[in-house]
């Protein structure tokens, strides 16, 4: 988006580790222990599952006809990764329980769809939002309280509106990485499916995109197996670990013989990307990829990719992570449960008279 | 400069209704305006808002502009209420994000105080508007060539800064760009600016016109829907030529939307560009034709001085009769019509001679035609009229006005007046000894900057911009309306940052149908895929031939 990432307040606001945001929820959570006592909420993931739900939901539209619209999809997809980004900052500032989580939810998508240029009146998204929860939402005082929102929201945000995502880095890397329409619109996925989790506060969106494709490379590597989620995610970590793996040890030694032919003179000079010839099975020089992808056309891209990576400066450690974060939140999304979310969040929302 | 401002980042404070304990929202109180900062004075007014003047109240050093935006339009009330502007919004992003730049203003905070936004920014003593406007008073006297060089540098520094950052600016004009006391050049109003990287839709689509009229582009009077960085760089070459002659070059009047709101064709704005450009060529604007209004051509006036071999033909050539004898004759017309004219006689027995050829051609390749071919900010940057020590006469280009071969040191043995300009790339004021601007006029009719929803207090002269700048609801303010008040009322009371646009659909509503429902979902999650996975692969590897260092930047 606008700025380049590297100065933007998303790298130096909002980007954290693990354990400040798990500080800043404990701080916020200590504020009112009796607060969060009196009403439980399900794991965090399992609220961005709702959120995630709540914003796009399926009765509206179903995805394929959603997939018809084609251009506009992505631009309104881009407008509720944004909203679910807003969602996420905030709550890192503020209680959930002493928010209604539904107006702060509209509030986001109608933000958000202002900042990414496909703005809806104020209104309309009102009488939708009225159609969903209409106790939250009465018709004298919705837009009303939107537009309260809309401030608490930009103010706990300070302003900082502004997201990348790497929905971008996905789309202008295609074609450098010779990725087929059908692994595209896995990582695409993939990437929605990262908004249900921490990683757009914990990583860049360059390293969640590269993260996404792949774990879509991975993904497609074979459709035979139905296995249980457990099976499926060990065997996806180690297919995505392994690929990382490779990629970072040949990762390091480049740097290390570039290091290495600085401080030997005598050494015959090679830059990183010959001495990472060097390293690779003589059978697979990119030339011939093609050849071998006969054989075997996925795992091809699979070594092509890892090849691409470990001659990048991209933090591979950050992309096990990555991958390690998703895999287990594929394996919690099975036991989302919808109906007790949105009894708990239902329960203080009256309980509080937040819903008035 | 607010000293702890520089570095940290801006704070955005909001200040919410107390509401009982029984209310369902429990914002905090946290700043007030009125708090921190000391109204001095009023300086202007727009569609948006107004602007004040205004000293810290705690500690802060400088002075401060105080932009505030207006809950609703004037006189409706609250109960329509429908959300921040899109352009306050874009604004409020935009400034938090491009603060690293010394001739971008710079925003220092935000206040959120019930409905009102207030963006506090540096203070700037003044506006290119207002120094153009004082060069013309009598006695009638051109800008220092320094100053000249030095706000064009400064100036495409900051475009540079802005277009790097994927930002079009979309709204450069005199009264846009402040320049502070100490001689710093700083855009402002960014509130007409958008994103450009890889944009979803057109451009067109969010805002459909943009642009006041004088500084618009050829590609954009022409109806260019996906249009570019280059549009700023026209903005700047209108700008660099107001400098010069301290008029608006291309002063056309704007044709107004008719009741079914398609936009028309700016044709006399188009005319008065001919009237210096010439008119435009498929030789050197190939995509010429392919623009949407490219049949509109055919109904202008060919300039009357370079082009005599079409005063008397009956054929235009623009339309299907166009034919190849007289795209040829064109061809060999002078390319910038009438611009070397035009430079010549604005510079000559003035200081500005000093400027010299190379003025001239940075003139030309920044009001070039094809917005392909015109000069990039970072291009200006390095041109011959900043870089080269010396400055060649005018008389070294030859007749058609194109790259003269003429070595600038060749020209000062031929003793026809080679010149160097003293300037500062920092400071547009450094080395003037009798010049000296008037401040910016702070008026003291209206210095409650109060929130809330009645102005009731305004009046008098306040009150007249405010009228003027309101007319233009739902397109862009002409900028002859609104600068013609700036220059006549406001300009009086300030004008900088007055006269803003208002683009079309810009309070939040293009109407909309879907609403929440139709974002994201599709795809839907990849937990199906998942469970098809089976086995691990190795990691095998092959040959790398692609770096990530470029890809990086890609977030």
């Amino acid at each position: 988006m606008a700025a380049n990432y590297w100065e933007s307040t998303q790298r130096k606001h909002w980007l954290f580790t693990k354990d400040e945001l798990a500080a800043m929820r404990a701080k916020l959570e200590a504020e009112d222990p009796n607060l969060v006592a009196s009403f439980p909420l399900p794991q965090l993931r399992h609220l961005n599952i709702y959120f995630n739900q709540r914003s796009s939901p399926t009765h509206f539209d179903s995805s394929l006809e959603i997939n018809r619209i084609g251009k506009r999809l992505t631009l309104r997809q881009q407008a509720l990764a944004t909203a679910q980004v807003y969602i996420k900052r905030f709550y890192t500032k503020v209680e959930i329980r002493r928010t209604n989580p539904h107006h702060v939810l509209v509030t986001a998508v109608y933000l958000a769809c202002k900042m990414e240029e496909c703005p809806q009146h104020i209104r309309v998204l009102a009488n939708e939002a009225r159609t969903f929860w209409p106790t939250d939402f009465q018709s004298q005082t919705e837009v009303a309280r939107i537009g309260e929102c809309e401030f608490y929201l930009i103010s706990e945000m300070n302003s900082h509106l502004i997201v990348h995502s790497p929905y971008r880095t996905l789309t202008s890397l295609q074609g450098e990485l010779g990725l087929a329409q059908e692994d595209v619109n896995l990582a695409w996925s993939v990437i929605n499916d990262h908004y249900m989790t921490d990683l757009p506060l914990l990583y860049p969106p360059h390293v969640i995109a590269l993260t996404a494709i792949l774990l879509a490379l991975v993904l497609r590597q074979d459709h035979s197996g139905r296995l249980p989620g457990t099976a499926a995610s060990n065997s996806g970590l180690a297919a995505a670990s392994a690929a990382l793996a490779q990629a970072q040890a040949a990762q390091a030694r480049a740097a290390m013989m570039a290091g290495g032919g600085q401080m030997v003179p005598g050494l015959p000079q090679q830059s990183s990307s010959s001495g990472l010839q060097a390293m690779l099975p003589p059978q697979s020089p990119a030339g011939e990829a093609p050849a071998e992808g006969t054989k075997n056309p996925r795992m091809a891209k699979v070594h092509r990719f890892a090849a691409w990576l470990s001659d990048s400066n991209i933090d591979i450690e950050a992309m096990v992570d990555c991958t390690q974060e998703l895999i287990s939140f594929y394996e919690c999304h099975e036991q989302y449960n919808d109906k007790i979310t949105r009894e708990q969040i239902n329960r203080f929302v009256k309980a509080r008279g937040l819903d008035k | 400069m607010y000293n702890r401002a520089r570095n940290q980042k801006a704070e955005t404070s909001y200040r919410g209704y107390q509401r009982n304990n029984a209310g369902p929202l429990n914002y905090q109180t946290k700043v007030r305006i009125t708090d921190r900062y000391k109204v001095i004075g009023f300086i202007s007014s727009g569609t948006y808002g107004r602007v004040y003047k205004a000293t810290g109240r705690q500690g802060q050093t400088g002075e401060f502009a105080i932009k505030k935006f207006k809950p609703d339009k004037e006189g409706e009330a609250v109960v329509n209420y429908t959300g921040i502007s899109q352009s306050a919004v874009r604004e409020m992003a935009l400034c938090s994000e491009l603060r690293n730049h010394a001739n971008v203003i710079r925003l220092i905070e935000i206040i959120l105080e019930d409905k009102c936004i207030f963006m506090v920014f540096e203070y700037a003593e003044h506006d290119l508007l207002q120094i153009i406007h004082h060069h013309t008073q009598t006695p009638r006297h051109p800008i220092a060539p320094g100053t000249i060089k030095s706000i064009m540098y400064q100036l495409l520094q900051g475009v540079q800064y802005l277009h790097t950052n994927w930002v079009l600016h979309r709204d450069l004009k005199p009264a846009n760009i402040m320049v502070t006391s100490s001689g710093e050049v700083k855009i402002g109003d960014l509130g007409l600016a958008r994103i450009f990287k890889q944009p979803m839709h057109s451009l067109y689509m969010g805002d459909k016109v943009v642009v006041t009229i004088w500084y618009r582009a050829p590609e954009l009077l022409l109806g260019s829907k996906h249009y570019t960085t280059a549009i700023d760089l026209w903005a700047v070459g209108c700008i660099f030529a107001e400098l010069l002659s301290l008029r608006p070059i291309f002063k056309g009047e704007e044709a107004k939307m008719d009741s079914k709101k398609t936009v028309p064709f700016q044709k006399h704005q188009m005319q008065k560009i001919v009237d210096v450009m010439g008119l435009p060529t498929r030789d050197r604007w190939p995509l010429l034709a392919s623009m949407p209004e490219y049949n509109q051509l055919s109904t202008l006036q060919p300039p009357l001085l370079s082009t005599p071999s079409h005063s008397n033909s009956s054929h235009h050539p623009y339309g299907s009769h166009r034919s190849q004898q007289q795209q040829q004759a064109s061809a060999h017309q002078n390319p910038h019509g009438n611009l070397q004219k035009w430079y010549h006689q604005t510079t000559v027995s003035t200081p500005l001679t000093s400027l010299g050829a190379e003025g001239y051609r940075l003139l030309a390749s920044l009001l070039e035609y094809d917005p392909e071919k015109r000069l990039t900010a970072a291009d200006a940057l390095v041109h011959p009229f900043f870089t080269s020590p010396t400055s060649t006469p005018l008389s070294s280009l030859n007749p058609n006005g194109s790259v003269s071969s003429h070595h600038p040191s060749q020209s000062q043995q031929g003793g026809s007046g080679a010149a160097a300009v003293n300037w500062s790339p920092t400071n547009c004021f450094e080395g003037l000894k009798n010049e000296s601007y008037p401040c910016r006029r702070v008026s003291q009719d209206d210095n409650d900057i109060g929130f809330g929803t009645s102005n009731g207090n305004n009046n008098s002269g306040s009150r007249v911009n405010t009228a003027a700048a309101g007319t233009g609801t739902g397109l862009v303010m002409g900028q002859s309306q609104s600068q013609v008040a700036a220059l006549g009322g406001s300009l009086g009371v300030g004008g900088g940052v007055g006269g803003q646009t208002q683009q079309m659909g810009g309070q939040g509503g293009m109407g909309g149908q879907g609403g929440m429902g139709q974002m994201g979902g599709g795809g839907g999650m990849a937990v199906a895929g998942m469970k098809r996975m089976q086995d691990a692969v190795g990691g095998q590897q092959q040959n790398p031939n692609k770096r990530m260092k470029g890809a990086q930047g890609q977030g």
